[in-house]
């Protein structure tokens, strides 16, 4: 009987200090942060299903920013959120307001509880006995031919109905392939990037067969320069220069091509391309390698 | 109690299925009315009034949207740090300088970027000429309600905003925006 | 040259599915001997693995006419990560898909040919036949490529960080298509007679299968997005994850339900098992139409159309087959106070977290074409519903130790102890901290459970565990406990800094310091990969870590890998933000996430724990079975003419 009562002090006295916590927890501590509150509310408009507190997209940095400001100005955060929701739409809050399709939100799963609910509320009952009408027992005994050439039908039918359907919904213009050339240059900076430069330079020349342009052809011939094919690299800011003599770029590489092939005639370019382009990124290089 | 067969046709029908059936066609349904109104032009919504946007441009100038009423102006947000926007910044260029004869303006909003990366960046692109409003925290664009570089208004000669580019302007969109409202002067 | 061999062996395959099907429906229907039918369920799988393994090969060496390797291979890809790659888009997942959906098929063929396995046959080759037209019409990775690019810009880059990618996705899918079992077994029950009234004991232990291979995906994947994702979090609820999730939920449901033969239970086993591969399906429509991200997306490919008019099928199919009314059959009502009642409770709050889950997930589809705007369900949504029912769930994994069929009038004095421990636990941890409702009723809720396991008769000496009937069950629960003091300690306690640093400064988190040494980058231009160098000291130690930001131009797409400092305490986990174009500065991100750990460790549990009743319900049955498998069925012999 003691014991008892002591288990029963024990527990209501535990309770009482759970209770206490559980409330002294639940009361949102003083150092809450209003920016976060009114950012967890609304969605990063750049992201997928990101919050704004969570979400690292420039934009969202912004929108904090501008939450940030607005709530050092004494906006309330209702007022920060319609703000929010007159520039951005209402797609910009975080859920949908509880109106219109919103409501299912609360609605079904709500339906749910209920309804498995009820369901588990007669599962527990008792049943008796229901005694089984033969009619209800699914024995019909159909003739067994019909059914198997009906599902060999239904077969056949699903399997034409997929190959039919693919092929009218595919979309109307069948993968707009990309221009190849526009591939080759792409994998070519991708390789330059990596230092394959033979295999970039190759990929530029077979954009060039292409695509007869004057900026590839530079780009080979830097590429042709950094792989130390000199006489390439020369040869193809040749022809760069063939069509326009003043081309900077064209100078530079065959300038720099001839510091390997012709050394004589190397520095005479080189300063051709410093009268034409003062300014390039590269001419304080150039001036430095001319003086020494 | 052997009233199994007597009861309508309908007593046998289990609702949890039934209920799952009938939500699956609805939804059924709405995708596919959907579908065959195809993609209509969401994200355009009526025309609204631009917001203000004022202030020091790149290069020193003031600059006030206001003062451009009578103007079509052209609002593109960008960045150095996205790719897209380098490559559709020759094509604005271009198009600024067509359509400043018929009284186009095409402003950049620069968003939350460096000074000397968007310099670089306009000069790569030969885009100097271009009016650019940096906007380095990025508060004037969300005052845009701007989604995401690149970003595209258009404002017309009233002010209103009338057309809006989520991504990458194309030649067929100016086109098909820009134009008209060009053409009406 | 491969790709028409991959064509033919989709082709194959779509022969030999139907051809399957109707041998097994003339097993059913006719009595007719079922080793032809076997054979063509063994054809579609050697189909599928023909399918594959070309694919496999054409990725390997490089053969970029082959047009799923144009899209995603590459010739810099490692080794490892051009095998995985097989499943790192669509088309070539669906070749994954098809591959275990047919091995199940094969699989499940195997056992007595009775009127029950044969009509389960039929529509497991029925949805096999789908997906075989789904690859081959839809979406074949084989297509030819003109001009047949020299290189691919291979898989997403975020598929390249982890190791965890070549497991994560094969298990999800062996998840996904095991739960096909039951859903075909519950499907033919109705029809299949009296051998129908044993489809639960057939169904249990593939569903055990599902659970567990899914549960260990679900967690490998919430790894994989906490390594490599480097957000800091590891379950955003994004539409990928909650499909996967969804099936989970009733799937668990359903091996509570059909617990003890699931007698009285006949209808919720049955609508359970159904819904867990419809909601498959329906998952597998959300995500791989691209409807979720955007009902434009729908239309981009036929696949969304496609696959919603089979799910629309199957559930039209299922509803038309389990619908009608079975008179139920007689049965006792349930006490109050028993395990019977747990199992009820659970399974409804289960089946309400799934409604929810579903909602949130499906709203932007319904919501889009109706208000013209494009509604998102934040993770706020969830925390709201989903995550206290979860607590409920978790409180009732704490009874059945509590709960006996021989004495149910001591059933409160046997919670005594654990619900002290709960309330103490909540006690002490709320006044010490301010971790929040949810999270604190979580912790009492799993002190609540593990309290009751440990006092629970038999538990404390591991020979009693090993005797114990219900082992696997207390493996579970004691997982899942663990799991949800990992969620909520790493929910609550995380403490996040993100700073911009020079080189020598320092960021600081509680007692964590990190030091930034060094921006280094490589590559510029091309593939361009940034790594910072921090020293990251705490409590007197100290050590190395390197965060990584890479970025890949040949799909314009950044990736920051973090790095983790995993411990038994804390995780440190350092993420690189951004690095200044001189290279003199980063921003970084510092956060100590606590007793991250518990969360894998908790998700090994409960795979554990299902490979443990696997193996329990299969060495239970060898006793107990009779006959040796591959005898005929007596009941189809009065059927043919």
């Amino acid at each position: 009987m003691i014991r008892r009562a002591g288990v029963a002090l024990t527990l209501v006295a535990l309770l009482a200090a759970a209770a206490a916590g559980l409330f002294r927890s639940a009361v949102p501590a003083g150092r809450a942060d209003p920016v976060a509150a009114v950012a967890a509310g609304l969605r990063c408009p750049a992201c997928q299903g990101e919050s704004l507190v969570d979400s690292r997209s420039p934009i969202a940095v912004s929108m904090r920013q501008v939450i940030a400001d607005q709530t050092a100005q004494g906006r309330s955060p209702d007022e920060i959120r319609r703000w929010f929701v007159a520039r951005y739409g209402e797609e910009v809050l975080a859920q949908p307001p509880a109106r219109g399709p919103g409501l299912l939100l609360w609605v079904v799963p709500a339906l749910a509880l209920l309804g498995a609910g009820a369901a588990a509320a007669r599962t527990m009952r008792a049943r008796r006995p229901a005694r089984v009408s033969p009619a209800d027992r699914p024995t019909r005994r159909r003739s067994r031919r019909p059914v198997w050439w009906l599902a060999a039908a239904g077969l056949v039918a699903l399997v034409v109905a997929v190959a039919v359907a693919a092929d009218r919904l595919a979309p109307p213009t069948v993968t707009p392939r990309t221009d190849p050339t526009a591939v080759a240059l792409k994998l070519a900076y991708d390789l330059e990037g990596q230092q394959r430069y033979d295999a970039a330079a190759q990929m530029y020349r077979e954009a060039l067969r292409d695509r007869p342009d004057d900026g590839v052809r530079l780009r080979l011939a830097f590429a042709l320069l950094r792989a130390a094919d000199a006489a390439g690299a020369e040869q193809a800011a040749g022809q760069v220069l063939d069509h326009a003599p003043e081309s900077p770029d064209g100078l530079l590489v065959l300038g720099l091509a001839q510091r390997i092939t012709r050394p004589t005639v190397a520095s005479a370019t080189l300063r051709r391309f410093l009268a034409v382009a003062p300014a390039h990124p590269a001419a304080p290089e150039i001036r430095r390698l001319l003086g020494s | 109690m052997s009233c199994g067969a007597r009861r309508p046709w309908w007593w046998r029908i289990r609702p949890v299925p039934a209920a799952v059936l009938l939500l699956a066609v609805a939804l059924g349904v709405v995708l596919s009315t959907e579908r065959l109104a195809g993609p209509t032009d969401a994200g355009q919504r009526p025309a609204w009034a631009a917001p203000a946007l004022a202030g020091t441009t790149l290069d020193g100038a003031q600059f006030d949207l206001a003062t451009l009423r009578g103007q079509v102006v052209l609002v593109n947000v960008f960045a150095s740090w996205c790719g897209p926007c380098r490559d559709e910044l020759p094509l604005l260029a271009e198009t600024a300088r067509q359509g400043s004869p018929q009284g186009l303006r095409v402003v950049g909003l620069n968003l939350r970027d460096g000074p000397d990366a968007v310099r670089d960046l306009l000069e790569r692109t030969r885009a100097d000429a271009l009016t650019v409003l940096p906007d380095p925290d990025g508060s004037r664009a969300v005052d845009w309600g701007v989604r995401g570089v690149p970003e595209t208004f258009l404002v017309d000669r009233d002010g209103q905003v009338v057309a809006h580019q989520p991504g990458v302007v194309t030649r067929q969109w100016l086109r098909d925006r820009l134009s008209p409202l060009l053409a009406a002067a | 040259m491969l790709g028409d061999l991959g064509t033919a062996g989709l082709v194959a395959g779509l022969l030999a599915a139907p051809l399957a099907a109707l041998l097994w429906l003339r097993v059913a229907l006719a009595g007719a001997p079922a080793r032809p039918a076997r054979l063509a369920s063994v054809g579609a799988l050697l189909a599928a693995v023909t399918a594959c393994a070309v694919l496999e090969a054409a990725l390997l060496g490089h053969d970029f006419s082959v047009r799923f390797v144009a899209e995603n291979g590459g010739r810099h890809v490692p080794l490892y990560y051009a095998v995985t790659s097989l499943w790192s888009a669509m088309d070539g997942s669906l070749l994954l898909w098809l591959l275990v959906l047919a091995g199940y098929g094969a699989l499940f063929a195997r056992g007595r040919p009775d009127r029950l396995r044969a009509c389960a046959m039929v529509v497991i080759s029925v949805v096999t036949t789908f997906f075989f037209a789904l690859s081959t019409f839809a979406a074949n990775p084989f297509r030819a490529v003109h001009p047949v690019p020299p290189d691919g810009p291979g898989p997403n880059p975020l598929l390249q960080e982890h190791a965890a990618m070549g497991v994560h996705p094969p298990l999800l899918y062996a998840g996904y298509l095991g739960m096909v079992v039951p859903f075909a077994l519950a499907l033919a029950a109705p029809l299949a007679g009296p051998d129908g009234r044993d489809w639960l004991r057939l169904a249990r232990p593939w569903a055990l299968v599902a659970w567990t291979t899914l549960t260990a995906g679900i967690v490998l994947g919430a790894w994989w997005s906490y390594a490599v994702l480097g957000w800091g979090g590891y379950w955003a609820w994004d539409p990928v994850e909650n499909a996967s999730l969804l099936p989970w939920l009733t799937t668990t449901a359903l091996l509570h339900t059909s617990l003890g033969g699931g007698r009285g239970r006949e209808r919720w086993n049955s609508v359970l098992a159904c819904a867990g591969f419809l909601l498959v399906l329906l998952g597998t429509f959300l995500t791989r139409s691209g409807a979720v991200a955007s009902v434009h997306a729908f239309t981009e490919s036929p696949l969304g159309p496609l696959l919603l008019g089979f799910v629309l099928l199957a559930v039209l199919a299922t509803t038309v087959l389990t619908g009608p009314r079975q008179p139920p059959p007689a049965r006792p009502g349930v006490p109050l106070w028993s395990r019977p009642t747990a199992v009820l409770v659970n399974t409804v709050l289960l089946v309400t977290v799934a409604a929810v889950v579903l909602i949130g997930t499906v709203l932007p589809l319904i919501a889009e074409p109706v208000t013209g705007t494009r509604a998102s369900v934040g993770p706020g949504y969830y925390h709201r519903t989903a995550v206290p029912l979860a607590v409920v769930v978790l409180l009732l994994a704490g009874l059945p130790p509590a709960l006996r069929v021989r004495d149910r009038a001591g059933v409160l004095r046997r919670l005594a102890l654990p619900g002290a421990a709960a309330l103490a636990t909540v006690a002490a941890v709320g006044l010490l901290s301010r971790p929040g409702a949810a999270a604190l009723t979580a912790f009492g809720a799993a002190a609540f459970v593990l309290t009751g396991l440990l006092t629970a008769p038999g538990v404390p000496t591991t020979a009693g565990l090993r005797r114990s009937r219900r082992r696997a069950a207390t493996l579970g629960h004691a997982g899942l406990a663990l799991l949800a003091v990992g969620v909520a300690a790493s929910a609550t306690y995380a403490r996040v800094d993100e700073r911009t640093l020079r080189v020598g400064e320092t960021i600081r988190v509680g007692d964590v310091a990190a030091r930034l040494e060094s921006v280094q980058r490589a590559a510029p231009g091309g593939r361009m990969t940034v790594r910072a160098r921090l020293v990251v000291s705490s409590g007197g130690h100290s050590h190395l870590a390197a965060p990584v930001l890479r970025y890949d131009p040949a799909r314009d797409m950044a990736v920051t890998v973090p790095a983790i400092d995993a411990g038994t305490r804390r995780d440190v986990y350092l993420t690189l933000l951004a690095v200044a174009a001189d290279g003199g500065s980063a921003s970084v991100r510092l956060a100590v996430n606590p007793l991250v750990g518990l969360i894998w460790a908790g998700g090994a549990v409960g795979t554990a724990a299902g490979l443990l009743a696997l193996s329990d319900t299969v060495r239970a049955r060898r006793v107990r079975r009779p006959h040796p498998t591959g005898r005929r069925v007596p009941v189809a012999a009065g059927a043919s003419p």
